[in-house]
């Protein structure tokens, strides 16, 4: 874009800045636009009655309250020419019993089946909870007693082997003391035996002595 | 509804002035921009967005903007007829000048109308209300440097959509003399 393009687009954006509108019309605008907010609720009152005023005037709206008219007229002479009616009461009376006979031994029945129903659903659901609940408590008091068990023959088994130790000792204990006792005997039997020896000895170098003699 | 009046009215004292020069000088008419006042605030009573906005005058010059540029648009779609033709408002005084420079003024119009929303915001408060950067930056909840930004793009895309217009123009008028 030339410079003077340039200058024209300037000049063009300054005089739409600087264009004032007269005052007159100013406040013109500003007092309808005024008008219009203060007065905006009756206005939409006056719509809203107007539209009401446009749906009377219609010949559809006619043409509906010629039919309404007629269905009334229809209905009321009808009314008029029927039969004399029934007394309520008396039917209603009526028809209470026929539908108590006829159903309240089926609600009877109905309701024993349902309540029997919702008995044995639930009896099942309490059962098989009972039963769980029974299968869970013997398997813990099983494994309880196990327990339990193991311990007790642990200790009983300590405590015989502890007196089987005990006899054992006095056992080796006693025969230690028969052996020294053989021993000490033994002991003295030989010396005994070589006092005799001795002598023997002796007595034959005596005897030997003698005979050279 | 009382409070929205209250409100309404309030805004009517303080801005509504500027609001009608706004208008006539995106219309280039009187008339048009009393018409469309009228509709900006009709508009604001029923708007729910109007009682969101935190500063209800910036947002009643946006709605202002807009609806101006919306009647061109719609004013391309249904040309006027000569019963509803009126004196454009213009300072020059011969009617040669008043007829020339309405042309122009209605071309560069035109040419704003085809920015983008928030860049055409920017640019008619700049160069056509000849506010501050900084006043325009508060109206738009932007900065003063994007504004500026703003303003610089679109003065540059006018140039661009000024240049293509009148290549066009001179094209058809090429092809209907060789007619």
């Amino acid at each position: 874009m030339s410079k003077n393009d340039e200058n024209k687009v300037n000049h063009r954006l300054k005089v739409l800045s600087q264009i004032e509108p007269s005052s007159k019309a100013t406040n013109h605008a500003i007092q309808r636009v005024r008008d219009t907010i203060v007065n905006k609720e009756k206005s939409q009152q006056h719509a809203s009655s107007r539209i009401w005023r446009n749906i009377l005037k219609s010949p559809i709206t006619k043409c509906a309250a010629a039919a309404v008219l007629l269905i009334a007229v229809g209905y009321a002479t009808g009314r008029l020419s029927a039969p004399e009616p029934l007394d309520v009461e008396e039917l209603k009376a009526a028809l209470e019993s026929s539908l108590k006979a006829s159903l309240e031994p089926a609600i009877r029945q109905d309701l024993i089946t349902q309540l029997n129903e919702q008995w044995q659903s639930a009896f099942a659901v309490s059962n098989a909870q009972l039963k769980e609940e029974l299968h869970q408590q013997v398997r813990r008091d099983l494994t309880e007693f196990a327990a339990q068990t193991l311990a007790a023959s642990g200790t009983l088994t300590n405590q015989r082997l502890m007196e089987l130790i005990q006899l054992i000792e006095a056992a080796r204990r006693r025969e230690r003391q028969q052996v020294a006792a053989a021993l000490q005997q033994i002991e003295q039997e030989k010396i005994q035996f070589r006092n005799g020896l001795l002598a023997v000895a002796a007595q034959t170098n005596e005897l030997l002595g003698s005979k050279q003699d | 509804m009382q409070d929205r009046q209250k409100e309404l009215l309030e805004l009517l004292d303080r801005s509504g002035a500027n609001l009608y020069t706004l208008l006539t000088r995106l219309t280039l008419r009187e008339d048009i921009a009393e018409e469309l006042m009228q509709e900006l605030f009709i508009k604001l009573i029923n708007s729910r967005s109007f009682d969101k906005a935190g500063n209800p005058e910036a947002y009643a010059h946006r709605a202002a903007i807009n609806l101006a540029f919306d009647w061109r648009r719609s004013r391309k779609r249904n040309p006027l007829r000569l019963d509803q033709i009126r004196e454009p408002a213009s300072n020059d005084s011969s009617a040669l000048g008043k007829l020339v420079q309405a042309e122009e003024l209605d071309e560069i119009l035109n040419a704003i109308g085809q920015l983008k929303k928030v860049p055409r915001e920017a640019f008619v408060m700049r160069y056509i209300q000849q506010e501050s950067y900084d006043y325009i930056a508060e109206q738009l909840g932007k900065t003063s440097h994007h504004v500026r930004a703003l303003c610089s793009r679109a003065l540059n895309h006018l140039r661009e959509i000024l240049a293509h217009n009148r290549h066009r123009c001179s094209g058809k008028e090429t092809q209907n003399v060789k007619k």
